[in-house]
C-alpha cells in the first residue's frame, strides 16, 4: 500500500499496522487496533531472542486478512535466516494472530518469543486532533490472560489478549520460551478481544470470547461475489477495477451498532469506517444495480435515527437525516456531537432520492410502504427547517459553532465556497447542488406517493412545488453571461459566481431547463473543467483554484460519477462515455482501486493521475464510482418492470456484458458494443496494458 | 418537587399513538434505580400504540439507569444515545426498539439553546 502501512477490516474494527506487523503508535499516530472509534491496542511489538523481524513479503489474502512473511534480524543481513516467521492475522470481535515459526536448520533452536502489547485507548477524534485522556487505566494478568482497561466514569473498554501455546503472562506482555527441532516449527494462537462493557460488568472475560470465523467471513465474501452480476468485456483494466470495486465494497459493509445483523456502506478506511448519511446513499445509489441490499439497510438504519427534536449541539431538526455516527469516548461524553450528529444539508433529500431509485430497482413496495412517515418527514424538513433564508431555498448554517460542521455539503472543506475573485461567501449558503436535489426529491417522492402511498394529492402539491423550484432556480442561480449556474447563493441572495463541478449534479437532479443542459455540458467537458481524466471540482483560472486542492481543483471520481450519469439523463451520452472512459483509465493506475481524491492536473502534462495525498482507502464512493459509470455506459434504467438498456460504450471499447443484473425483473443480462471509429484509435488503455485482439 | 420521570410516562398515556413508532413493535422495562429503590415501568409499543404500566413483567429489552439521570434524559438535557455510549444507561435485549424509544426523549429544553446568531427565517409548521 502507498504509505506502508497494512489495514485489515471487519466491520468498524479494523488494524492498522507496519509490514511487520507490528504496532508502535504514538497519540497522533494512525496505527492501531481500532473498534467502536476506540484504539485497543496501540502496542504491538514482536521479537524473537530479543530482535525485532524484517519482513520478506506481506500477502493481503482477503480484506480481513494478512500474511507476514518475517525473518529474525534488522537490516540487510539477516544473520538468522535459518528460521522463519510467519504472522497470520484475521480481524474479527478484534483479532486472531496465528503465530508460526520454521526452523531450516540441522540443530534445534532455544527461543524466546515475545509479545510486547499496550493499549492508548485513545477515541479516533483524540488520535486525529492529538487530545489528552481523562480516564485511568488498568493493566491485570488472570488466568494466563493480560488484561488491558480503561476506565472513565462508567465508560469502560478492555483488551484481552490470550494465546493458545503456554506462556509466562506479565503486565506489559506474553513470553514463550521453545525449542523446536531441527526442520521442526512451532504455532500458537494469540486472541485479542475487544470488549465494551456495559456498568454491570466488571473487567472480566467480555461477552464476546472468541474471534469470528475466518471461515465464516470467506464463505461470506465468497456469496457477495457470486450474488453480484458478472462482467465481461474486452477491456482487462475495467474487468480488474470492477473486481476491486466489488470485493472493497464488501469490506467497507458495516453493521451499526444498533442495526441488528445487517450492513450498510460505511464511508472509508480507516477514519471513517462508520455510517453517514451522505456517503452510505450516494455509495447505495451507485451500487444498486449489483446489489439492493445496501440501499435497504442504509434506508432504514438513517430512518431508525431520522431527527425528532431541536437540538442545537448536534445541528438535529425534526425529519433530518444523519451526518455521522460515532462510538467514542468524546461523543459518549457530549464532547463532540457525534451521537449522531445532523449537520448535512444533502443527506434528507438524498434519502428520498434513495427511497424512490431503490424502489425503481427493486419493486419493494413494502419498505417505501413502511418508510412513508420518514419520508414525509424529510420533505416537512426541507421546507420547514432548511430554508434558513426564507427565500425558498435549502441553505446550511451550523447552530453548533465549536464543533459542528462549517461547510454541509459534499465539499466540506473551509475554503470550498468562493467566489471568482477567491473571496469566500457568508453564512447560510445556499448551495446549487442542494436545490436540485431538493427538487429531485419532490418529482421522486410524488412518484411514490401516487403509486404507492396512495395520496394523489400530496403528488400533485410535490410536482407543483418542484415545478415552482425549477422555474425560480433557472431565473436565480443562472449567470446568464457566462451560461452556467452558480456555485451558490450567499446570505444576501448574491449569486457565488464560480464554475465548478456542482453543475455536474444539477443534471443529475434534472432540474436544469432544457434549453440550458447543452451549455452546462459544453462547460463540463470544456478546457477549465475537464482535465482530461475527469471533471475538477473547481474550474482553472477561479481565484481559489489549486490542482491538489481538496475541493478546490482536484477531480474526484465520485463527483465524475454522477456528472455521467446527469450527462445521460439529459441525452449527452457522448460526453458521458468520455467521462466514464477518463475514470476509469485513472483506475488503471491505482490498481483499480480508486482514491478518494487525484489532482486536478492536465492529463496530457502529468501522464498520470497525481493522488491527493490523503490517509483514508479504500473510499466507499470512491469504490462505487466504477460501477456507476458502468451502468452510465450501458445506459441502464428501470422502466416499470422492464431494465431499458441503451449503451453508449467510450471510443477503444469493443464490447461490454454484464450478466445476471438483479432486480425486479429478476435477473437480466445487458451488452454493449463500442462504436467503429477506425480512424479514432486514440487508445483506452493506458500505453502498459497490452490491447486485446 | 416533581418527578420528571412520572411527568414523562404519563404524557405517553396521553400521547396514546404515535406515527413515528409505527414500525415498533415490542415491551420494553425501566429500571431506575433510586438509592435503594428501584422505579419499574413497563412501556408496550404496538405499532405506534403505547401502553404504560407499573406491572413487572418481562420485556424484550430492559433499560437500567439511575432515576436522577433518566429525570434528566426525560428533561432533554441528557442526551440518552451518548448516554448508552458511556454505560450510564445499560440495555438488554433488543436494541432495535432502543433506537425507536429514543425518539421519544424531547431535545434540550429552549433555555440551554444558543440563539440563532442572526441566521432567523426558519418558519414553523
Amino acid at each position: 500500500m502507498s504509505d506502508g502501512l497494512v489495514k485489515i477490516l471487519d466491520g468498524n474494527t479494523f488494524v492498522v499496522s507496519d509490514s511487520r506487523g507490528d504496532i508502535e503508535a504514538s497519540l497522533t499516530d494512525p496505527t492501531g487496533l481500532f473498534s467502536f472509534d476506540t484504539r485497543f491496542l496501540s502496542q504491538w511489538v514482536l521479537t524473537v531472542n530479543g530482535k525485532r523481524l524484517t519482513p520478506l513479503s506481506t500477502d493481503d489474502l482477503q480484506y480481513f486478512e494478512t500474511r507476514f512473511f518475517l525473518v529474525p534480524g534488522t537490516g540487510t543481513v539477516y544473520v538468522d535466516s535459518k528460521l522463519s516467521v510467519i504472522r497470520r492475522r484475521a480481524v474479527g470481535n478484534g483479532f486472531r494472530e496465528e503465530l508460526q515459526i520454521l526452523n531450516h536448520d540441522e540443530k534445534p533452536v532455544d527461543l524466546t518469543v515475545r509479545i510486547d502489547a499496550g493499549s492508548d485507548f485513545a477515541d479516533l477524534f483524540e488520535v486525529k486532533d492529538a487530545l489528552k485522556k481523562k480516564g485511568t487505566y488498568t493493566t491485570r494478568v488472570t488466568d494466563g490472560r493480560l488484561v488491558l482497561g480503561y476506565q472513565r466514569e462508567t465508560f469502560k473498554r478492555a483488551t484481552d489478549i490470550s494465546a493458545t501455546a503456554p506462556a509466562r503472562v506479565d503486565k506489559q506482555g506474553l513470553t514463550f520460551k521453545t525449542r523446536i527441532e531441527p526442520q521442526g516449527e512451532w504455532s500458537t494462537n494469540l486472541d485479542v478481544v475487544t470488549a465494551v462493557l456495559g456498568t454491570g460488568e466488571k473487567h472480566e472475560r467480555p461477552k464476546f470470547a472468541r474471534p469470528r470465523g475466518r471461515q465464516n467471513m470467506e464463505n461470506n465474501l465468497k456469496r457477495w461475489l457470486d450474488q453480484a452480476p458478472t462482467l465481461e468485456c474486452d477491456w482487462d483494466s475495467l474487468r480488474r477495477t470492477y473486481m476491486r470495486s466489488l470485493v472493497d465494497l464488501a469490506a467497507l459493509r458495516f453493521s451499526p451498532a444498533l442495526a441488528g445483523y445487517r450492513s450498510l456502506p460505511a464511508a472509508g478506511l480507516p477514519w471513517f469506517m462508520t455510517m453517514f448519511g451522505r456517503d452510505s446513499i450516494l455509495t447505495s445509489l451507485q451500487a444498486l444495480p449489483y446489489t439492493s441490499e445496501l440501499a435497504a439497510t442504509t434506508l432504514q438504519a438513517l430512518g431508525d435515527w431520522q431527527g425528532t427534536r431541536v437540538d442545537d449541539f448536534r445541528d438535529e431538526d425534526p425529519g433530518r437525516i444523519l451526518h455521522e455516527m460515532r462510538y467514542g469516548e468524546l461523543p459518549a461524553f457530549e464532547e463532540r456531537p457525534h451521537s449522531p450528529y445532523y449537520g448535512s444539508a444533502d443527506a434528507t433529500p438524498l434519502y428520498i432520492v434513495l427511497l424512490d431509485e431503490y424502489e425503481r430497482w427493486t419493486g419493494d413496495r413494502r419498505l417505501v410502504h413502511d418508510l412513508e412517515y420518514e419520508a414525509r418527514a424529510a420533505l416537512n424538513w426541507i421546507d420547514e427547517y432548511a430554508d434558513l433564508m426564507g427565500n425558498g431555498y435549502i441553505s446550511y448554517q451550523r447552530r453548533n459553532e465549536k464543533t459542528g460542521l462549517e461547510n454541509q455539503c459534499w465539499k466540506d472543506s473551509w475554503d470550498s465556497i468562493s467566489y471568482r475573485d477567491g473571496r469566500l461567501a457568508g453564512f447560510p449558503r445556499a448551495t446549487c447542488e442542494l436545490q436540485g436535489y431538493a427538487y429531485d426529491a419532490k418529482i421522486r417522492a410524488a412518484r411514490l406517493a401516487r403509486e404507492v402511498w396512495k395520496d394523489p394529492e400530496f403528488a400533485s402539491e410535490l410536482e407543483k412545488q418542484a415545478a415552482d423550484l425549477k422555474r425560480r432556480f433557472n431565473r436565480d442561480f443562472w449567470i446568464a453571461d457566462r451560461e452556467y449556474f452558480a456555485l451558490a447563493l450567499d446570505s444576501d441572495g448574491e449569486q457565488v459566481d464560480v464554475l465548478s463541478s456542482n453543475i455536474g449534479h444539477l443534471l443529475w437532479s434534472g432540474i436544469v431547463e432544457k434549453s440550458k443542459a447543452k451549455a452546462v455540458a459544453r462547460h463540463l467537458l470544456g478546457p477549465r473543467l475537464f482535465s482530461g481524466w475527469g471533471v475538477r471540482t473547481l474550474a482553472e483560472g477561479e481565484g481559489r483554484y489549486n490542482p491538489i486542492g481538496y475541493h478546490v481543483g482536484t477531480v474526484w471520481p465520485f463527483d465524475n460519477s454522477f456528472i455521467a450519469w446527469g450527462l445521460r439523463r439529459y441525452g449527452f451520452k457522448e460526453e458521458a462515455a468520455r467521462i466514464a472512459a477518463g475514470i476509469l483509465a485513472a483506475a488503471d493506475y491505482f490498481d483499480g482501486r480508486l482514491p478518494e481524491a487525484f489532482g486536478g492536473y492536465e492529463r496530457s502534462l502529468t501522464r498520470y493521475p497525481v493522488q491527493y495525498p490523503t490517509a483514508c482507502s479504500p473510499q466507499a464512493w470512491s469504490t462505487g464510482a466504477p460501477l456507476l459509470l458502468l451502468r452510465t455506459m450501458l445506459g441502464l434504467e428501470p422502466v416499470g418492470d422492464l431494465l431499458v438498456v441503451e449503451p453508449a460504450l467510450p471510443v477503444g471499447i469493443g464490447h461490454v456484458a454484464l450478466l445476471d443484473i438483479p432486480g425486479r425483473w429478476g435477473r437480466v443480462d445487458a451488452f454493449g458494443r463500442g462504436r467503429e471509429s477506425p480512424n479514432e484509435k486514440q487508445p483506452l488503455r493506458p500505453s502498459h496494458e497490452p490491447v486485446p485482439v | 418537587m416533581s418527578d420528571a420521570t412520572a411527568e414523562f410516562f404519563g404524557s405517553l398515556t396521553q400521547r396514546g399513538h404515535v406515527p413515528m413508532l409505527e414500525k415498533a413493535k415490542g415491551t420494553v422495562r425501566f429500571e431506575l434505580v433510586d438509592g435503594k429503590r428501584t422505579d419499574r415501568w413497563l412501556l408496550v409499543v404496538d405499532k405506534g400504540d403505547l401502553a404504560v404500566s407499573r406491572r413487572n413483567a418481562g420485556a424484550d429489552c430492559t433499560l437500567r439507569t439511575d432515576k436522577a439521570l433518566f429525570d434528566r434524559i426525560v428533561d432533554g438535557e441528557v442526551n440518552a444515545a451518548a448516554a448508552v455510549l458511556r454505560g450510564a444507561v445499560t440495555i438488554d435485549g433488543d436494541m432495535e426498539l432502543l433506537v425507536q424509544l429514543q425518539k421519544l426523549f424531547p431535545g434540550p429544553p429552549p433555555r440551554r439553546r444558543r440563539s440563532r446568531n442572526g441566521a432567523g427565517g426558519r418558519r414553523r409548521a
